[in-house]
């Protein structure tokens, strides 16, 4: 085709004469002068108009091969095949049904999947050339960590001032601001933020305006920047919220503006409502503001390099100016090994388009395991599809033939075949990007605890939309292109005639939806075997002994510093509180203590023992908890040496300490720890001998995975400097959350501004188990979905085979045969389908599911007994899928079959 | 002037079609049904084409750039589509004529052999 005439083309297609009507005059024309020649050299008028017609040839064929060389073809025909489409599946609604849920469940789950992986991993920041940012962080050449991102405002502010191969830096901090004033709290999620912070992200307002450098200056008022989300949520968008007050842990704050819609802050799985300058710290903090510690890391930094700036010269410069900033912040109390350290930071940069995540070190390989099973399940209901397309191509011979005795090419059938395809394809996908924002929401809420609400922008964006394109033209290519290559390639004459004289190469046929089958059968194994991984993986996880009795526990978290409890009242305080909560009925036994298991604080430090010196580095670390003498009994550890706290353990009381045995091993081997001491080490010095007065037994502290730490349980009245242990555990006889109300009664009386968080025990510690129930609950449902895709799939494809050699049935049954032998004639071939299958299914486990190593917990990736059971459970489900069909076959009367014929 | 019968009539070899048309055309522009009756007038009917054929070949050698076409009104007074010949359709024709007389000419030398040697 000459690509030069495509203009004229166009514009004959809107002038208003199209070139089809004028290839028809041109035709009529032509058969009107042949037919006057024939009446002028004799000829009847009729049969001069036949002869004529007769000596031009098929007017429709010349019509189509013309409009051919114009490329008409392809618009006009295009649209010809999608209303042909259209019809056809319309006419089949039961068929275009099944597929279409069939496709929507398979696209669906991908996409999903898919927008989970982009919002947590690859969306870019909704700011100008987010390429261009760059987090900075602190590593110790000389350590082999991997550095910090963490930052002091110290060092926040000698970056910033000292640094100049960035156009812009900033800073910010995530945290929690209470709205409400006194009692009950409402938080709120907050952002603190560098003056520099909006500006460098290059941001405009939705309203009013943002934060900016004069808003940054000490001593400043404190000016407030919601978030969009907020603004609507809580003042409705209106435009009186611009100059309002807003109360943020007890101190006004002016409310300036509003941020733009789509800007969640710079984390990646979380949200901001309010966003405030980092100076108003010292109207939280007071005289001993955070602005001046030069230990308390709480800041992120992050910089937009300066464009012609490459990153080898980023990196040099840092590395020239590193030793300036960290001078400048050194924390002066530290010891000279700990100053050493820090004056040989190194300030380095990672790429920030993206935004920084806690969500994605949890959760980028569950989900990229998550991603590969939906394939899977994707590519078994493309198979269930292409055996459906199968059938129904074998259905279509005669129409098929026909249209091609009429002239129409084999592409063209294919063309028209594959729009159909493509039809299916494009429905599936549309309600399967419905299924997919109602799924990925309920996913996110689930993985959302109450400690961590998880915020994730799954709004779609071009990425997700492009991806649900691309899967559903794959999987229309995948399930349409082979049957209809088969369908096309047929014999006209044979398919004229009809009947089952039709299946030319039966066996061949056979054989390949024998294929198809048994591949479904591997690949469901496959997800099987995964979701029996992981479902175990889970139970051994709920089920284990973590050392402590999880249910009925109400953990109650106080929060002394906002009710603005003088620090020598605040253990007065606690204790009466603890004492109160103990007399309330239903309460079994109360303790307090500064933080419970798995909670997600920790403390930590080095000691020494006599017998300890040859441990080094992480084997020295041991962790440290504050408790009451009611700790260990409401939380139901057990005591196996020696004693428990008293009230004779107080503050002016020398420090004792309760050791778990793995501490008790580690330090004291094969000795009785009990009256042996041991010292901290802080700063390369070690303390005071501490003496240890009960072992109790090993418990988690972290996570549950964890090999159990070594861990001491000191008095709670002994905690250092101005931490205060105000987490309060009440073992009840009752459900613990009836008790809510008490509790804020109780607590009330004694003191009322203090605000009180509630959750239990046992949700804390499901809490802790998010990734791998969230793991189990999706692969088992996977997996359940892949099997019966499978199953429908066997059964089908078994029906057709039953129905297509009824013939046959009847024939052997009319010649003698027992109908139980028809029976293991089917059965037969279902058991070598199942077997084929399986064994291809056990290899492919084998190979992939190593790769799920590090998610697994208590047993391997190749766990015999996970195998065996889904080996077994697929083989049941399978045998039933195909008795059925099966027991059909057996039922055939041999009169009736015959006839059919 | 007889008609043959049409099992007579020779198929045209591939391609010809479109040096048949510019030669009808190279004296004077005609419309499709006049093309059609001088390649069978001059081909003494031994040619079998049917008519029908030519349009998508006048479309073709259209999108070359070999012939024009316009409506007239022919001599009976009918709207007709007159074609004729460009001058690049000119010089196409005389470069697929002498393709046309090289080819016969190899042709008949290996049915025919050759009047020199011996």
């Amino acid at each position: 085709m000459n690509w030069r005439r495509e203009p004229s083309k166009l514009g004959a297609l809107f002038r208003r004469r199209k070139p089809v009507d004028d290839l028809e005059e041109e035709i009529r024309a032509h058969l009107e002068m042949e037919e006057r020649e024939n009446l002028e050299a004799g000829m009847p008028p009729e049969e001069a108009h036949y002869a004529a017609l007769r000596r031009f040839g098929n007017v429709t064929l010349t019509q189509e091969r013309s409009r051919e060389m114009w490329g008409w073809e392809s618009f006009e025909t295009l649209w010809q095949d999608i209303r042909y489409g259209l019809r056809i599946l319309a006419k089949n609604r039961g068929f275009t049904a099944v597929a279409v849920l069939t496709l929507a469940i398979g696209i669906g789950a991908n996409t999903a999947i898919f927008s989970l992986i982009n919002a947590v991993m690859l969306r870019m920041l909704p700011v100008q050339r987010p390429n261009e940012l760059r987090l900075v962080g602190m590593v110790d050449p000389h350590s082999d960590g991997d550095g910090d991102t963490s930052f002091t405002n110290p060092l926040w502010e000698q970056v910033r001032d000292r640094q100049d191969v960035f156009s812009g830096v900033l800073a910010w901090s995530g945290s929690r601001f209470d709205l409400a004033q006194g009692g009950a709290v409402h938080y709120a999620n907050g952002m603190w933020v560098s003056g520099d912070f909006f500006k460098t992200l290059e941001l405009r307002p939705a309203a009013g305006r943002l934060i900016t450098t004069s808003d940054d200056q000490r001593g400043c008022s404190g000016a407030a920047v919601l978030s969009y989300g907020f603004w609507q949520e809580h003042y409705g968008g209106a435009p009186s919220a611009i100059g309002s007050t807003l109360s943020l842990n007890d101190h006004p704050f002016e409310v300036v503006g509003v941020a733009p819609p789509g800007f969640y802050g710079m984390e990646v799985g979380r949200n901001f409502d309010v966003a405030i300058p980092i100076c108003a710290a010292t109207l939280f903090d007071g005289k001993k503001t955070r602005l001046d510690q030069r230990s308390y890391w709480w800041l992120r930094v992050a910089g937009r390099v300066k464009p012609g700036v490459s990153l080898s010269k980023l990196a040099a410069r840092l590395g020239v100016l590193s030793p300036q900033i960290f001078t400048a912040a050194l924390p002066q109390d530290w010891d000279s090994n700990g100053q050493k350290s820090f004056l040989r930071q190194v300030l380095v940069t990672t790429p920030a388009a993206t935004g920084t995540s806690e969500l994605r070190g949890q959760f980028d390989r569950p989900l990229q395991m998550l991603m590969g099973v939906v394939g899977l399940v994707l590519l078994i209901a493309c198979a269930n599809i292409a055996s459906l397309m199968l059938a129904r191509a074998a259905a279509r011979q005669k129409d098929l033939a026909m249209r091609q005795a009429l002239g129409a090419s084999r592409l063209r059938l294919i063309r028209q075949l594959l729009t159909e395809c493509v039809l299916l394809s494009s429905a599936g996908a549309l309600v399967g990007i419905l299924l997919a924002r109602w799924g990925t929401a309920l996913l996110v809420r689930y993985i959302s605890t109450a400690d961590n609400a998880v915020f994730l922008d799954l709004s779609l964006d071009r990425r997700v939309l492009g991806f649900t394109l691309a899967i559903a033209i794959f999987t229309s290519v995948l399930f349409g292109l082979l049957p209809e290559l088969r369908a096309t390639r047929v014999s006209l004459a044979l398919a004229m005639k009809g009947g089952q004289a039709v299946e030319i190469d039966r066996r061949a046929r056979f054989r390949n939806r024998h294929w198809i089958v048994a591949s479904q059968v591997a690949l469901s194994l496959v997800l099987l075997v995964a979701a029996g991984l992981f479902l175990r993986s889970f139970w051994k996880l709920a089920t284990l002994d973590i050392g402590f009795d999880r249910n009925n526990v109400l953990v109650v978290g106080a929060n002394l510093e906002t009710a603005k409890v003088p620090g020598d009242q605040q253990l007065s305080i606690c204790e009466a509180i603890e004492s109160r909560l103990r007399a309330l009925p239903g309460v079994v036994s109360v303790g307090r203590s500064w933080t419970t298991p798995v909670s997600g604080s920790g403390w930590n430090g080095w000691i020494e023992t006599e017998w300890s010196k040859g441990l080094t580095g992480r084997n020295s670390l041991a962790w440290f908890n504050f408790v009451s003498p009611g700790y260990l009994g409401t939380l139901r550890m057990t005591l196996l040496a020696g004693r428990n706290f008293n009230d004779r353990d107080t503050k002016t009381a020398p420090a004792v300490v309760i050791v778990n045995q793995t501490l008790a091993q580690r330090f004291f081997p094969n000795l009785n720890p009990i009256g042996r001491t041991f010292r901290i080490v802080e700063y390369g010095k070690p303390g005071p001998p501490i003496e240890v007065v009960g072992v109790v037994r090993d418990s988690k502290y972290q996570t549950l995975r964890e090999k159990t730490h070594p861990t001491a349980f000191f008095q709670v009245t002994k905690i250092p400097g101005d931490g205060e242990a105000e987490t309060f555990e009440l073992r009840t006889g009752v459900r613990p959350s009836g008790l809510v109300s008490e509790v804020q009664a109780a607590v009330a009386g004694v003191n009322k501004e203090i605000p009180l968080e509630f959750h239990t025990l046992s949700e804390q510690v499901n809490d802790s188990m998010v990734q791998e129930r969230m793991l189990a609950l999706l692969s088992g449902f996977f997996g359940t979905l892949a099997l019966l895709l499978a199953m429908i799939g066997l059964y089908g494809t078994l029906s057709y085979l039953v129905a297509q050699r009824q013939t046959e049935f009847g024939i052997r049954m009319a010649l003698g045969a027992e109908r139980g032998s028809i029976l293991r004639l089917v059965m037969r071939s279902v058991i070598s389908v199942l077997a084929v299958g399986v064994v291809a299914g056990v290899g492919i486990s084998l190979a992939a599911t190593r790769v799920l190593q590090q998610l697994l917990f208590g047993l391997g990736p190749h766990d015999v007994v996970t195998m065996i059971a889904a080996v077994a459970v697929l083989s049941v489900v399978a045998l039933i899928a195909g008795y059925l069909p099966a027991r059909r076959a057996m039922k055939v009367d041999p009169m009736v079959a015959l006839r059919n014929e | 002037m007889t008609r043959q019968s049409s099992e007579d009539r020779l198929e045209l070899v591939y391609g010809s079609l479109d040096m048949l048309i510019l030669r009808t055309l190279q004296w004077g522009p005609t419309h499709g049904h006049g093309i059609a009756k001088s390649i069978e007038r001059m081909s003494e009917e031994s040619l079998k084409v049917e008519h029908g054929s030519l349009y998508p070949a006048l479309q073709r050698l259209q999108q070359e750039g070999w012939i024009t076409a316009e409506w007239g009104v022919s001599k009976n007074n009918q709207r007709a589509k007159y074609y004729h010949l460009t001058t690049a359709g000119r010089r196409q024709l005389v470069a697929e004529t002498s393709r046309w007389e090289r080819y016969v000419r190899a042709i008949t030398g290996v049915l025919r052999p050759a009047d020199t040697g011996g």
